[in-house]
């Protein structure tokens, strides 16, 4: 018998870590529900409302002040040049109408905004949005059950394919999880961006699970070792290439920045799930097959 | 060193190839010269005499024109209110004319490629439309989207996309999206039903659309013209408007019916008929106009149809009397839809920051495909894999691009995350072959066989749950779904194979 190391000692041990992170994420989750409603805070995107991008320059915090008692919700935020940190434009969201926020803004920089000119206005009614967001979640949930069949169909086990489910889906909420705790707003972005992860968070899983149940070269330790430097090499490198994105495209564009930071955060959570809850369940079922 | 490329790898260069050509030919790249996107049609005498949108002009009085600063400098010194000669060459003609000013046109510089960008980055005007307090059923979404189209185009609108869409719940929208500058008051035009109705007392003669009583609208010369604007009593201006209305048989013989029953009145500024036609624009009273004596039990198919625009200066004035003419026209001419419309989202988008933002997205993605390669090259050190891998992956992206030109794909905002989202499981797949081949068990084709077993479960899994975002929330993030797909498949069926055979190369050296 092969000598016993440190990881075959401790595995089942390890996978304490995501249980109790997992089981946490949903009471967390559950008593955020509770309390506001619904899993996530929602920007208009999702809510209805309007969104107002003004192409002049201005005090933000002084606009924020006068504007705040007339828009209800209301988020303004900068955008500004990469290198120079020069104001380009600003953005105010809030839930009000599109007319009555415009003249708002109107008043107070004393200009007349035009459609299409300078400034760019987006407004979503609120039965509209309520609808498409329903539709998201359900597309989210359709996504996952397809990917989920897709990997029966693909290791026909039930074991290691409910390992890589797993995984995925702990990647999702402890994503969701530290989204809420920042304080962001969900963005129809940033539901795209948690489709993305689907794929990107199956990836790795798929990699691991093929060399360990379909191969037969090398002891499962060795297996484990080889996928993980494919995979940590895969999953680092789409971390870093992301995190050079998300620096770049901070300002200038609310909807990428969301994406890419909810990448970020979900592929380093996918790098805990992969390597410590995927690959744990997996050496627990080869060992019992033994 | 004599290099002999497998077919896998000849057919990703042959890709590439039609992609760039698909992406460049026939663009700014190869042509000078700047394109008209708009040309006002009235009192226009560069259109009077054959010039039309889509026309490329090179050169104003023999000056060459090759940006817009170069047209805007020639035009601004021209004209000092004088009547002056102006020469204007496009590729194929030469059109000369004599006027204080020049004639109203919208230029841009011939875009450098051949794709398309979608409103959130070229700017442009997006609405979704229901009806209110009705479901409309596939056949009333049709006519809907047909008259709408109708309506636009007979705005003057030429660079648009009317059509029906349906989400996941089965609601079904009218989708508008207007390329370009924003039309004023473009709200009124799309959700105003504009049911027309002229009466006289309580009867209607007639009402809007040319499948109703209208023969034909004027729109030009004598026969729609604005009046000089005139001062109100309280300061501001009004301006009247006049068009000439030509109505069908029928509503011209309903017309002398009415009118017969009318009586005369006298008064000083001629003789009148007892009672006005009053002309409604959806309920909503516009203008009232006397009927001279002389038509009274006339059957007349012609009538002046006048109304006005008020402001605060006089150009405001003659501004909305003409937007009021405009639209009173096209709901007279195209008819009045048949239910009343809600807009749940409406969105303006203005270019102006257009250019920085895709300069921002290509920095970004310049900056990822650096720090992957870093990465890489750290990692493996072996510098023709790792440019191998860098090359595949620009490739892969030029390829998705070339796609999108071909078959005129809008890029949104959604299709770029979905570039990124194929960048990013692109390299994870080009990392595996990469590891999967230079394992020391089996022959290399069996290893690379093995790779892409890997690479298509991750396919098929990204694949499938993609799909549900064709259809979810009326398609807004259908450009997401479709771009992903694309990128995809295009890697996993061109560019990932023929990295493979690349690595075999590598290998046998």
């Amino acid at each position: 018998m092969e000598k016993r190391n440190w990881h075959d000692r401790n595995y089942k041990k390890l996978l304490l870590i995501p249980i109790i992170l997992i089981l946490s994420s949903i009471i967390y989750l559950f008593m955020f529900n509770v309390q506001n409603g619904d899993f996530v805070y929602k920007d208009i995107s999702l809510t209805g409302g309007t969104s107002i991008t003004v192409f002049e320059k201005t005090n933000i915090e002084q606009l924020e002040l006068n504007l705040s008692n007339q828009l209800p919700d209301l988020t303004i935020r900068e955008i500004y040049e990469l290198t120079t940190k020069e104001q380009k434009a600003f953005t105010v969201e809030t839930t009000a109408d599109s007319d009555v926020a415009k003249q708002a803004i109107q008043e107070y920089l004393g200009i007349e905004l035009i459609e299409g000119d300078n400034v760019n206005i987006i407004s979503t009614g609120s039965s509209f949005s309520e609808g498409f967001y329903k539709q998201l979640l359900i597309a989210i949930l359709i996504a996952f059950i397809f990917m989920a069949l897709v990997i029966f169909i693909l290791f026909k086990t039930a074991i290691p394919s409910l390992a890589v489910i797993i995984s995925a889906f702990a990647d999702i909420i402890m994503t969701l999880v530290t989204f809420n705790l920042l304080g962001m707003k969900m963005s129809t972005a940033g539901i795209v961006a948690f489709i993305m992860l689907i794929g990107y968070s199956v990836d790795t899983d798929v990699l691991l699970t093929t060399r360990m149940i379909k191969r037969k070269e090398g002891t499962i330790n060795q297996r484990i070792i080889g996928s993980m430097k494919t995979g940590m090499t895969m999953t680092l490198t789409s971390l870093f290439a992301f995190l050079a994105a998300l620096f770049v495209v901070q300002s200038f564009s609310a909807a990428l920045t969301q994406i890419f930071t909810v990448l970020v955060i979900g592929l380093g959570y996918d790098l805990l799930n992969t390597w410590v809850t995927n690959v744990s369940i997996l050496k627990w079922y080869a060992e019992a097959k033994k | 060193m004599k290099i002999k490329l497998t077919f896998k790898i000849w057919l990703m260069i042959f890709f590439l190839a039609a992609s760039l050509l698909a992406i460049f030919a026939g663009t700014g790249l190869t042509k000078s010269g700047i394109l008209i996107t708009n040309i006002e049609p009235e009192n226009n005498s560069l259109f009077d005499l054959g010039l039309r949108q889509g026309d490329i002009i090179i050169s104003i009085d023999d000056q060459k024109i090759e940006t817009l600063k170069d047209y805007s400098s020639i035009l601004s010194n021209k004209y000092i209110g004088q009547e002056v000669k102006t020469t204007v060459k496009t590729t194929n003609k030469e059109y000369i004319i004599f006027s204080d000013k020049f004639p109203e046109l919208s230029v841009m510089e011939i875009p450098k490629t051949n794709l398309q960008l979608g409103l959130d980055l070229a700017g442009g005007s997006r609405a979704i439309i229901k009806a209110e307090n009705k479901t409309l059923s596939k056949t009333e979404l049709n006519d809907l989207v047909d008259i709408t189209a109708n309506r636009l185009n007979a705005f003057g609108l030429t660079d648009l996309k009317v059509i029906p869409v349906s989400d996941l719940a089965g609601n079904n929208f009218m989708l508008i999206e207007i390329a370009g500058a924003t039309p004023k008051d473009l709200k009124k035009l799309i959700s105003e039903q504009g049911k027309f109705e002229a009466k006289i007392g309580n009867e209607t003669v007639f009402i809007g659309g040319q499948d109703e009583g209208i023969a034909s609208v004027g729109r030009s010369g004598q026969e729609a013209y604005i009046e000089s604007p005139k001062q109100s009593s309280d300061g501001s201006y009004y301006s009247t408007f006049r068009f000439s209305l030509y109505l069908k048989e029928e509503a011209a013989r309903k017309h002398a019916e009415v009118t017969s029953k009318l009586e005369v009145n006298q008064t000083p500024q001629g003789n009148y008929l007892s009672k006005p036609l009053d002309l409604y624009l959806d309920g909503g009273f516009i203008s009232s106009l006397k009927i001279s004596e002389g038509l009274k039990g006339q059957v007349t198919t012609q009538i002046s149809i006048s109304g006005s625009g008020s402001g605060a200066t006089k150009e405001e004035a003659v501004e909305n009397a003409k937007a009021e003419m405009k639209q009173l026209q096209t709901v007279l001419m195209t008819g009045s839809l048949p239910y009343k419309l809600e807009i749940v989202k409406l969105d303006t988008i203005s270019p102006s920051l257009g250019e920085e933002f895709t300069n921002t997205i290509l920095l970004a993605g310049l900056v990822a495909i650096l720090v992957v390669s870093l990465i890489i090259f750290i990692r493996y050190r072996n510098w023709k894999a790792s440019l191998a891998l860098v090359l595949v992956t620009v490739s892969e992206v030029i390829i998705i691009l070339g796609i999108a030109a071909l078959i005129r794909w809008n890029l949104d905002l959604p299709g770029i995350a979905g570039i990124l989202a194929t960048i990013g499981t692109g390299i994870d797949d080009l990392i595996i072959l990469m590891d999967e081949t230079s394992q020391k068990v089996l022959s290399l084709k069996q290893r690379l066989k093995r790779a892409f077993t890997i690479i298509l479960g991750a396919y098929f899994t990204t694949f499938v749950s993609l799909l549900p975002l064709m259809w979810a929330g009326a398609g807004l993030l259908k450009g997401f779904a479709i771009t992903t797909i694309i990128g995809i498949s295009v890697g996993v069926f061109i560019t990932r194979p023929a990295f493979g055979d690349m690595l075999k190369k590598f290998q046998k050296e």
